[in-house]
């Protein structure tokens, strides 16, 4: 299918000594959504909760994976298995929470894998590779040793800036009395 | 902007307002020294702290004020209508230099040589009037002595920055009007000053958040309560978490709520303004300033009030002369009042013009296609009036008027019950007209039923809910009829529309054959639509903490907001209103029924039918709170009677006929939870029958009604007397199906 597939988990990079003087190292916090791999710079993400099931919400655009409760708040989520074109998750899925224009929103992924330090000089933007639907998802990827690292860009998740189809407006059944 | 510009502009936005209070009373007691001490102080603090922060318009603009304050505060000028509106152009100027610091640090380019030019012409007659004995009290012919200056030694001691050729004056004797002025406003600053001590200044995003932590705070203990419930020394501190927490959010809650005087208090400048404009003459009344309640509904009633005020003003009170023809006072009375009635407080804009004319009413709204001929014959003159809160009875004529700005007084409605308040409205023809806004004490909690549809939760804010009914699976099919695919019921032989909220929320998926289970239907009144919405199941009524949702879903329209329920589960909160607009449930008169208190004089009252222990009781729907089904545990006996634990508040309990001993103590009972002389008292009962209109029954022969009993579906109940034991009748009859009246208050 595409780059993303190729990422293997679970494997810290071993950047040489003089990368590491050359390039500011980044912590990445890789997440796994179906059966792929993804990155999300570790600055984007406030907190992590782990193993919800989001309350869905009837009539809400098909990305929006539900609402969530966080630290008092209902935040709502950005359902990424949807964005990648999968069906909807069987089981409690990882929420990242994030700032957006909004407010905070949460990105459901199906789990959270681990941080990962990754040099800034492995990093390349927009790999022509990725297919239309992820490039408007992905910001770039780090190449690491034998694998790539697709970066989601959290900026264009916002709930608020992702590209909506208008909502369902049902008409109403109740005619004039 | 820096902190202490900050402190300067809202420290002064405050003096600015006492000052517009004063004025307004100024008016009435033009030789008020307190008064006129308080006003000078005000604009002498804004031009105290000009100097050194720069503000140089500002302090120009202080400066001429504050001389011709110093002129009015030492009697050398008396404050008549011509002064106080110069007074107020300067309170206005004051206010928008303030305005433009606030907004972009700077003072702004504005031109007061006008407003300055006018505040000194007021000086100049004084000035030459100073060699004759002048009118105002206290000053003695000797004021001939001190005749030039303006600037008295006082002022000159408050005011360093004088001219230089007021200096001179500071040699002069004192004034002797001018120190018991001082000494008058002695005493009023004294508790300021204690007040400055033991308050603080917090920003409302900190208690916002403060609140925010406090519902987490509760969420979490009910998680707590939940888990500690199995180990006895848990249960103990828990019982603690639970009692501070409950305090905690109480005080947090106290410290949002805000004096109504904060909107009160521009009441009389507009007034003022009002009666110059229309040419009225009118006497504000105010009572009950001290009432508090939350800040941002304060921010939300304001316009609703003050457009009823200039209602009030413009189509309530007449003209004097035409008051004079009518053998009225020409001075009218606009009286407004603030009290707390339980969750609730309840502001009341009273005038004593002409009323509404009901006939005009009835006229208006047949010309204007809101209301059938036939059915406004047969409207009574309460539900008559109630029509002036329908979109687009407001008149066009209204437009060029004062009040009429293209808004009627549907917008006052809906503003109002946006916040989950009602307008109730009353009017005698000659007499006047009064209107009432009900509004709840703090947005961010309201009561809420949870009902359950999809498989989820929903809160419906009891504010629109008037009743409850449950149609059993076996009697669905014939219960709902349908009209063109329009399901209808018949309450009280009254159609009432229904939306299935199911249906409603996934238009796409096919309608479930409805006919196989059991349904409830909540009966809601929103934006004077009424309409049945038609739910899987009923969850417990909640206390709800209301929390905003995300831009992202806030398109969809039907939901007001989320909540976190009591068992950390998320629900949506429902809009009845935008849910009967979806729906397309008409507007009507047909909610007219909602003046039922103000009915009850009349031949029928509603009641819920009770049964217990095999005797049938009616309760009066008015007084009926809700209604509970509570485990016998939680009924515990102290001292004289039993009491329930209910929300960690004791309920007393009334048991007329000893179900609660004959009860199982693993079962569960239903108590009617009542008002009761302004208390909340619980009725004991084991069945609920149904909610019925009741009418009058007289005593053969004697033609007195009777007290204590009521015709209720053709059979003699006794009425629940909330003083005591109700009195027992026998009678059996066919079970009707089930009604259950939540929240049947206006």
């Amino acid at each position: 299918m595409s780059a993303v597939d190729r990422v293997a988990p679970r494997r810290r990079p071993r950047a040489s000594s003089r990368e590491e003087k050359a390039a500011a190292l980044e912590e990445v916090c890789s997440v796994r959504v179906g059966e792929s791999l993804f990155g999300v710079p570790i600055r984007h993400i406030f907190e992590i909760v782990a193993c919800v099931r989001p309350l869905p919400v009837p009539l809400a655009p098909g990305f929006i994976g539900g609402l969530v409760h966080y630290r008092g708040d209902v935040l709502a989520t950005v359902d990424l298995r949807h964005l990648l074109g999968l069906p909807p998750a069987a089981g409690p899925q990882d929420v990242l929470v994030m700032a957006g224009q909004g407010g905070s929103f949460g990105l459901l992924v199906d789990a959270v894998s681990e941080v990962l330090a990754v040099s800034q000089a492995d990093y390349e933007p927009d790999p022509s590779i990725l297919d239309e639907r992820y490039r408007m998802l992905l910001a770039g990827a780090y190449k690491l040793d034998g694998k790539l690292l697709v970066m989601l860009d959290p900026e264009r998740l916002d709930p608020l800036r992702l590209e909506t189809g208008p909502a369902p407006q049902p008409r109403g059944k109740l005619p004039a009395k | 902007m820096d902190e202490l510009t900050h402190e300067f502009v809202v420290e002064s936005q405050e003096g600015l307002d006492r000052m517009e209070r004063c004025l307004t009373e100024l008016e009435e007691r033009p030789q008020d020294a307190a008064l006129l001490a308080e006003i000078f102080r005000a604009v002498h603090t804004i031009k105290g702290a000009t100097g050194f922060l720069g503000f140089a318009r500002l302090e120009k603009l202080a400066h001429s004020g504050e001389n011709l304050l110093g002129l009015l505060r030492d009697g050398k000028l008396s404050a008549d209508g011509g002064v106080i509106t110069v007074l107020l152009k300067l309170l206005d100027g004051l206010r928008a230099i303030l305005k433009d610091i606030e907004a972009d640090d700077n003072e702004g380019a504005g031109d007061d040589s006008g407003l300055i030019a006018q505040l000194d012409g007021l000086q100049v007659p004084a000035q030459a009037a100073a060699g004759r004995p002048a009118r105002a009290a206290g000053v003695r012919a000797a004021s001939k002595a001190r005749h030039a200056p303006s600037a008295s030694a006082p002022q000159s001691r408050l005011a360093p920055a004088a001219e230089p050729g007021e200096a001179s004056a500071v040699s002069a004797p004192a004034p002797e009007p001018a120190v018991p002025a001082d000494a008058e406003a002695a005493p009023l600053r004294a508790p300021a000053a204690s007040a400055a001590e033991t308050t603080l200044r917090v920003d409302t995003a900190l208690l916002n958040r403060m609140m925010n932590l406090v519902g987490e705070l509760v969420l979490t203990r009910n998680q707590v309560l939940q888990a500690a419930a199995a180990d006895a020394r848990m249960t103990a501190l828990s019982r603690r978490l639970d009692m501070v927490t409950a305090d905690l959010r109480e005080s947090v809650m106290k410290a949002r709520l805000q004096p109504v005087s904060n909107i009160f208090s521009k009441m009389p400048r507009a007034v003022r303004d009002l009666c110059h404009a229309l040419g009225r003459r009118v006497r504000l009344e105010m009572e009950g300033q001290e009432t508090e309640i939350d800040k941002s509904l304060l921010e939300a009633i304001k316009d609703p009030l003050t457009h009823a005020v200039r209602n009030a003003l413009d189509h309530g009170i007449e003209p004097p002369a035409v008051r004079e023809a009518a053998r009225k006072n020409p001075e009218g009375t606009l009286r407004l009042r603030a009290l707390q009635q339980g969750s609730h407080v309840l502001i009341e804009v009273a005038d004593d013009g002409a009323g509404i004319a009901v006939e005009k009413v009835r006229a208006k709204a047949i010309e204007r296609g809101l209301i059938t001929p036939e059915r406004a014959a047969v409207l009574g003159e309460r539900d008559l009036l109630q029509l002036i809160f329908l979109p687009g009875f407001s008149t066009a004529e209204a437009v060029t008027r004062v009040s009429g700005r293209g808004v009627g007084m549907d917008v006052v409605r809906t503003n109002v019950e946006r916040i989950g308040g009602k307008v109730e409205i009353d009017s005698q023809a000659g007499k006047g007209t009064t209107l009432r806004l009900r509004i709840p004490l703090t947005l961010a909690i309201v009561p809420a039923l949870i009902v359950r549809s999809l498989n989820q939760s929903f809160a419906l804010p009891q504010a629109a809910l008037s009743e409850l009914v449950h149609i059993p699976a076996a009697q669905a099919a014939t219960a709902i009829e349908w009209m063109q695919n329009a399901p209808l019921y018949r309450l009280r032989g009254k159609l009432l529309p229904l939306v299935y909220l199911d249906r409603l929320l996934t238009p796409r998926r096919e309608p479930a054959s409805s006919a196989d289970r059991d349904r409830f239907i909540a009966v809601l009144n929103a934006d004077g639509r009424r309409f049945g919405l038609v739910i899987d199941g009923l969850a417990d009524p909640e206390e709800i903490v209301v929390k905003p949702l995300s831009a992202a879903l806030k398109e969809i329209g039907l939901f007001s907001g989320a909540t976190v329920l009591g068992n950390a589960e998320i629900a949506l909160i429902l809009d009845p209103g935008s849910i009967a607009l979806r729906a397309g449930v008409t507007l009507g008169a047909e909610e007219s029924q909602s003046g039922g208190e103000e009915e009850a004089s009349a031949a029928t009252i509603e009641y819920l039918l009770v049964e217990s222990a095999g005797r049938r009781t009616a309760i009066p729907l008015a007084d009926v709170l809700r209604l509970e089904q509570v485990p016998m545990a939680r009924i515990e006996t102290i001292g004289a009677g039993p009491v329930l634990n209910l929300d960690g508040q004791l309920l007393p309990l009334e048991d007329a006929d000893g179900i609660l001993c004959s009860a199982s103590p693993h079962g569960r009972i239903i108590v009617v939870v009542c008002r009761k002389a302004g208390r909340q008292t619980g009725i004991a009962v084991s069945q609920v029958l149904d909610v019925a209109a009741g009418g009058r029954i007289s005593q053969a022969g004697a033609g007195i009604p009777l007290e204590g009993v009521t015709l209720l579906k053709d059979r003699v109940i006794a009425v629940a007397d909330l003083g005591g034991a109700a009195a027992p009748v026998a009678g059996n009859g066919i079970s009707v199906e089930w009604n259950r009246a939540v929240e049947a208050l206006p």
